[in-house]
């Protein structure tokens, strides 16, 4: 299950933070978004080696942490994109997936005209559409 | 390869990895050492600790070296197990509390990220960390995994004074008494023992000790024997200047004497005894051990260099499986026997040997992978744990010495165990590893600073989880991750709460109190929070940045009066540019617009002109804008400005010239309205909803004279905490709407020269209504009052709109209205038309002799008339003078400002069209519409404006109108004709005496006798000319232009209850002219009815057509007469009812019976076409010329004959024929508009013509 997912703008402000949990632990995923923003400068100073991961927008599994797992995604204008779940077997093939959805659907989120870039993300069909994205990862993976 | 020394990791590794030596000992002997204050290790350590031994050693290799530093670690062998847990707890928890306490008053907060970098390491890297780490390790040392903590000789130490020396040496080393690690047997229990005998010389003489040395000899060997004599000192005064217990003994107390009775000869025996101990004894014991280890290790496994780590450790690990109960090795297992070699090794310094020639940083590394073997196994059971944690902190260590930053503060969080106490050191270790990893992972170190403090709240460490909380907060600075820095806050808060120190909680408390993106409760919570800790504190907290409500600087406005003087707020709202275009010619240029040539500048010091004048006992107002960010309803009380009024510098006068006022306290004390100070301050309370924004206007008013300055605004949050905003810090977008000199610095802006006292007229029209409807006409009164002590004089006023208002005469002041608008027919009409010049300038000059005196008022009569419909706003300004009173100011102006809501009320519209049969008479249809909703109005009276036109109704307005009010929504059109009097008096033979003349026609009751109202005369001539000028017409032109007014009442007792007298309403409508107005006009006269006898062919009608060019132009005009293509010979009998009545539009055709019936010019063309083609069989045909040109002169009328023969009787149109006119203008270039249609076709209009058949022949 997904419990959180994150958009962080090329400074490392939050544009937009979303949990999928009934429990009161907004500042917990906080933390744990915010701590992975190490992890993800890291990746991307130090890539791991050129070739077919030069363009790789896909960061992997950013940290395990006890109950959860943080994977990245960096888009080519340095905005992050965080996923936390509590799968701890997840495919890789479906996080990819989940990460292209929803860069898809930030697009069209920053492509509205009233949208100020840098600014938070308050679109409500942005949430709806995110929120459909998590839904439907949880039953792709269990399919 | 670095000293090993040198790293923190290397010295910890050479004091802790030395060989320990079990003591054992008598109680005898413990009271002998007790004399001088030291227990026996005591006693011994500081001679245990050898710089330059200098032994020979041979290990495995055949290369003997030599070792330099050597240590002894001395252990009674009740301690040499593993402490009590309970108790080792108690004692880090001290540690960690005093620390707490020590950094707790010393840490000072690094504000930035970047300066928490710049710092050294050193600095960064809280010292104490070593310190616990120590002590954490101490107190799990003597584990059974390692061979490092196990003794490898025995030191049996016997008093002298004991019975049977011999035997309690036996006794001594009784299983029983030994640390159970020799007893399980995960050590050897055979390992060097060393006897030693002391002699307390205080006891008895030297011999018998002696004796006992050599019984004891005998018994359990040579050279394994020795005797020290101490304690030679009788008296026990002998003082050590540098002490050598110090260190070891802690808890000593500096007064304390200790070895007091050790002389200098006892130390150096003691000295002797350890040296030979260790370098004859113990160093050549550990030698022969790894020789005969490494033979037995290198028979059984060959090759180990290689295989040390793997086979070692794998095989530990097996064993660790196969036991559960926990990993136990005996002593003689082949890994145990590998671990001894290689500790004894590493002891000695032989660390090739022990670690395959890996260097010292290398064994490190080497170390860490065994450690890490064992934190990764040994999980099960809290000796495991507690291993782990032991083995943790070396490998973090040395994980740091060697840059891998990052692994060690992994390994750090991994060996956070269920003390949360412990974890929270290891959180914050692990969090400094991170900020010191290249690059820094600021984020994370942020995280476990977070994760340390909430660890060390929950063990009641609230200091150091404040101190971990703020480190944290740079982190977070800056950042908009908002949420976290508020918890970061507002626990902050809280925890300093607990502590008592308010005053810092209350700041940290201030960073989360706007926090708008919090759901509700929170917000509520951390307001609750708040004010429950300012209360604690106990006095009123005056934060100068309190975001609660927030204060929007840039909407401040700040309205002050210098020579401009406001009426009213609204007044103050409009903008200057506005004022200043009304007042440019009313105020003295000199002061308006100077410049270097100008007297007046001399005068006038350049710094009152610089800075904004306000005059003292007059109130400066300031606006500001509140905001309340949260969802909660928040109370503000007190709102009030922050002022400062000093001294004029070049006066100096002031009584209280002191900077006192700064004083805050000072100045709300004036503010209650102590009269003899010199501010007097509006306070103002108000509570904001959530998300409100509110305008509240605050006003100073400066009693004295000098140099105000307004520095900020304060106010009281939930009565609790006091906020100031200061307006300097930025000041940049602010505004001043008074302020004349934009480039000024903003500062100055907010800064006032208050000058003395000036007279001050309040101005106030009395009965102006904010609604009204279009037309309204009544009379207003101005009043004017002087509260001051000087009189005024030199009145002006000058009014925005003379449309709408107009200064009256003084006389009118107590006029009867609406009678006084009424036709006098006694008064001559002379100077009617008097005042046009004054109100065309829209300048009043009140006469020279009025003055407002001093503690007076003054009225003066104004005329409002409402001219259009819509949202009217008026400006007034009034101009006065004061005498003698200032040399800066020698006048004001008053400005007053209103709004007005005008709502359309009777839509009157007129339309003239040219008589076709007179040249010289017009037709007036009038169209009256009531727009409103519900009032009735009461028609009264059309004027014309001017003496030229007479005016009469067609037919009477009983038969249109009887009720003679027009109702809501309903409309009247009326029919006039009208009379060009100049025309007609010269060119008609009737000439109407000039008593008859009518320009005026009543529309209400015919037989009233009621006055017309006179549109020749003020005001409501005045207004006409208003409207004139304001619709844009000139007074020449066309001469076929007539103005009207119309006039209509609301009766009173109407819904508009504000007066009793009946309204009047005026509507102006100016320069009326025929619609289509070409400049020809024509007429075709002749027999309307013939009767013909048609017996004869034909019938021929004679007809005359009269032109007139009433242009400027010289005109040629054509007439072309055409017969209808067509020969249908049916004739048109009855046109008008053959006509199907759906193609007339909105207007139903009358036969004519006679041409009093008006026909508008539009439906007359309209009509042209259709009878054309619909009828379209003329049984006429145009006799005579077909074409005629004609060329008139300016002015002037012409004749043209026409001809047309009949053949059947019947009733003809004879409108088929078309005048083409030209004008070649007159050289002159004036009627340029007349130039441009210089040419046109006017079709025919009907001229119905009856021929009958003659009833008799003749």
């Amino acid at each position: 299950m997904i419990v959180c997912v994150a958009v962080v703008g090329h400074q490392n402000n939050p544009l937009y933070i979303q949990s999928f949990t009934d429990a009161d632990d907004a500042l917990k995923l906080h933390h744990i978004v915010h701590c992975s923003l190490d992890v993800v400068d890291e990746r991307v100073n130090n890539p791991k080696k050129s070739g077919p991961t030069l363009n790789e927008t896909f960061l992997g599994l950013l940290y395990p942490t006890e109950n959860y797992k943080v994977y990245g995604y960096l888009t080519n204008t340095k905005v992050k994109f965080i996923l936390v779940t509590t799968d701890l077997d997840v495919r890789d093939a479906d996080v990819r997936n989940f990460f292209r959805r929803f860069h898809a659907a930030y697009v069209d989120a920053v492509s509205n005209p009233f949208h100020v870039p840098g600014k938070k993300i308050t679109s409500r069909t942005f949430a709806d559409r995110v929120s459909t994205i998590v839904q439907s990862f949880g039953l792709s993976s269990a399919v | 390869m670095a000293d090993p020394a040198s790293t923190p990791l290397g010295k910890m590794l050479l004091e802790e990895i030395t060989p320990v030596v079990m003591v054992l000992c008598t109680p005898y002997v413990e009271e002998s050492c007790l004399k001088n204050g030291l227990s026996l290790i005591q006693l011994l350590s500081p001679f245990c600790d050898f710089t330059n031994i200098d032994v020979p050693v041979r290990t495995a290799s055949d290369q003997p070296y030599r070792l330099r530093k050597f240590k002894l670690r001395l252990f009674y062998s009740s301690d040499i197990r593993q402490p009590n847990l309970e108790v080792a707890k108690e004692r880090l928890k001290k540690v960690i509390t005093h620390v707490g306490e020590k950094n707790f008053r010393e840490s000072s907060d690094p504000s930035q990220v970047n300066n928490l970098l710049s710092r050294p390491e050193s600095e960064m890297l809280p010292s104490w960390f070593q310190f616990f780490n120590k002590e954490l390790v101490r107190t799990l040392s003597f584990s059974d995994h390692e061979a490092f903590d196990h003794p490898v000789a025995c030191l049996l130490v016997v008093s002298s004074k004991d019975d049977e020396p011999v035997n309690r040496f036996v006794d001594l080393f009784n299983t029983n008494k030994l640390p159970s690690l020799l007893n399980d047997g995960a050590m050897d229990p055979k390992i060097m023992k060393h006897y030693l005998l002391l002699h307390d010389n205080q006891d008895g003489p030297f011999n018998k000790a002696t004796k006992l040395l050599a019984d004891m000899r005998n018994a359990f060997g040579q050279n394994d024997c020795q005797i020290i004599c101490f304690n030679s000192s009788q008296d026990g005064k002998i003082h050590h200047q540098d002490n050598p217990w110090a260190p070891f003994k802690s808890d000593a107390l500096p007064t304390e004497n200790l070895g007091c009775f050790l002389n200098l000869d006892d130390l150096n025996e003691i000295k002797d005894f350890m040296q030979e101990l260790s370098s004859k004894h113990i160093i050549p014991y550990m030698e022969q051990k790894i020789r005969v280890l490494n033979q037995q290790v290198s028979a059984t496994r060959k090759g180990f260099r290689n295989q040390i780590k793997n086979l070692w450790w794998r095989k530990g690990k097996e064993d660790t499986i196969d036991t559960p109960n926990g990993p136990v090795y005996t002593f003689n297992s082949i890994e145990s026997q590998i671990r001894i070699l290689g500790d004894y090794a590493f002891m000695l310094g032989d660390y090739e040997l022990a670690l395959s020639n890996y260097r010292l940083i290398s064994t490190d590394y080497k170390l860490d992978k065994a450690w890490k073997r064992y934190a990764g196994v040994q999980k099960l059971g809290s000796a495991g744990r507690r291993n782990a944690t032991r083995c943790g902190l070396w490998w973090a260590e040395m994980l740091k010495t060697r840059d891998q930053l990052k692994e060690a503060a992994t390994v750090y969080f991994r060996i956070c165990g269920e003390d949360t106490l412990h974890s929270a050191v290891m959180l914050e270790q692990a969090s400094f590893c991170y900020l010191l990893s290249k690059p820094p992972m600021l984020h994370k170190y942020g995280f476990h600073l977070v994760l340390s403090g909430d660890h060390y709240k929950k063990c009641d460490q609230i200091k150091h989880a404040i101190r971990t909380y703020r480190s944290a907060i740079p982190v977070y600075k800056g950042t908009t991750w908002s949420l976290i820095k508020d918890h970061v806050h507002f626990h902050i808060g809280q925890w300093y709460a607990l502590l008592g120190m308010y005053d810092v909680a209350v700041t940290h408390m201030l960073e989360v109190l706007a926090s708008t993106h919090q759901s509700k409760t929170t917000q509520e919570l951390f307001l609750r929070d708040f004010l429950q800790i300012v209360q604690k504190t106990g006095k009123t907290f005056e934060v100068l940045k309190l975001q609660l409500p927030v204060i929007n600087i840039s909407s401040l406005k700040v309205i002050f009066e210098d020579q401009r003087t406001n009426a009213s707020a609204a007044a103050a709202s409009v903008k200057e540019s506005l004022w200043r275009s009304l007042e440019e010619d009313m105020i003295p240029s000199s002061t308006a617009r100077s410049n270097w040539l100008e007297l007046q500048s001399k005068i006038i010091p350049r710094k009152y002109k610089e800075s904004n004048i306000c005059v003292a006992g007059e109130a400066l107002k300031v606006d500001t804008e509140f905001k309340n960010p949260l969802q909660i309803p928040i109370s503000v009380s007190s709102v009030s400005l922050m002022c400062e009024l000093s001294a004029n510098p070049e006066e100096g006068k002031l009584p209280n010239s002191s900077n006192e006022v700064q004083n805050n306290e000072d100045r709300t004390s004036t503010s209650s309205g102590d009269i003899n100070s010199c501010l007097i301050l509006s306070e103002v309370d108000f509570s904001l909803e959530g998300g409100e924004t509110t305008v509240v206007q605050l006003t100073v008013t400066p009693r004295i004279e000098g140099i105000l300055k307004i520095v900020g605004v304060k106010w009281k949050l939930s009565s609790a905490v006091v906020g100031l905003c200061n307006f300097e810090f930025n000041s940049v977008n602010k505004r001043v709407v008074r302020g004349r000199r934009k480039q000024h610095s903003p500062s100055s802006d907010l800064k006032f020269l208050v000058i003395k006292s000036l007279p001050r007229l309040e101005g106030f029209i009395h009965s102006l209504p904010e609604k009204t409807y279009a037309g309204d006409l009544r009379p207003l009164v101005l009043e004017l009052s002087n509260q001051s002590k000087f009189p005024v004089k030199n009145l002006k006023m000058k009014i925005s709109n003379p449309r709408f208002l107009y200064a009256g005469n003084q006389k009118e002041l107590n006029a009867d209205f609406p009678a006084c608008l009424k036709k006098k027919m006694n008064v001559e009409k002379s100077g009617s038309h008097a005042n046009v010049n004054k109100t065309l300038q829209n300048l009043f000059h009140f006469p020279e002799d009025i003055f407002v005196q001093e503690e007076t008022s003054l009225s003066w009569p104004l005329w409002f008339h409402a001219a259009v419909p819509g949202n009217i706003p008026l400006y007034i300004t009034i101009y006065y003078e004061m005498e003698g009173v200032s040399s800066i100011m020698k006048y004001r102006t008053l400005r007053m400002h209103y709004n007005l809501q005008v709502l359309p009320s009777l839509d009157v519209s007129f339309q003239l069209s040219t008589r076709p049969s007179r040249s010289q008479e017009f037709l007036l249809r009038m169209d009256v519409v009531n727009k409103t909703s519900s009032e009735c109005f009461q028609v009264h009276q059309l004027s014309s404006v001017g003496q030229q036109w007479e005016i009469s109704l067609l037919q009477p307005v009983d038969s249109i109108l009887p009720s003679q009010s027009l109702f809501a929504g309903q409309s009247l059109s009326c029919f006039f004709m009208l009379k060009d009097r100049r025309r007609s008096s010269t060119s008609d033979d009737s000439i109407p005496s000039i008593s008859h003349i009518q320009s005026d026609v009543r529309l209400g009751p015919q037989d009233n006798s009621e006055a017309f109202f006179d549109v020749s005369s003020s005001p409501l001539a005045d207004f006409h000319d208003c409207e004139r000028s304001s619709q844009g017409m000139s007074s020449q032109g066309c001469e076929y232009k007539v103005d009207f007014v119309f006039i209509a009442q609301l009766p009173e007792g109407n819904s508009d209850s504000s007066s009793n007298t009946p309204l009047v309403f005026s509507h102006h409508a100016c320069d009326c002219s025929p619609s289509s107005m070409s400049p020809i006009s024509w007429l075709v006269d002749g027999p309307r009815t013939i009767q013909h006898n048609f017996s004869a062919p034909l019938c021929e009608v004679n007809l005359k057509m009269t032109i007139t060019n009433s242009s400027d132009a010289i005109a040629s005009v054509h007439i072309n007469t055409f017969d209808s293509p067509s020969s249908n010979n049916q004739p048109i009998v009855d046109a008008t009812t053959s006509q199907p009545p759906e193609h007339q539009s909105g207007w139903s055709e009358i036969p004519i019976v006679n041409d009093t019936k008006i026909i508008t010019t539009e439906a007359l063309t309209t009509r042209v076409p259709k009878s054309l083609s619909l009828e379209s069989v003329p049984q006429f045909i145009w006799s005579g010329t077909s074409s005629t040109k004609l060329v008139l002169q300016p002015r002037s009328t012409a004749e043209s004959p026409l001809q047309i023969c009949v053949f059947t009787p019947g009733i003809y149109d004879l409108s088929n024929y078309v005048l083409n006119w030209n004008l070649t203008p007159v050289n002159d270039g004036e009627n340029q508009g007349e130039a441009n249609k210089s040419s046109g076709v006017c079709q025919g209009y009907p001229y119905y013509l009856s021929v009958l058949e003659s009833n008799f022949k003749d």
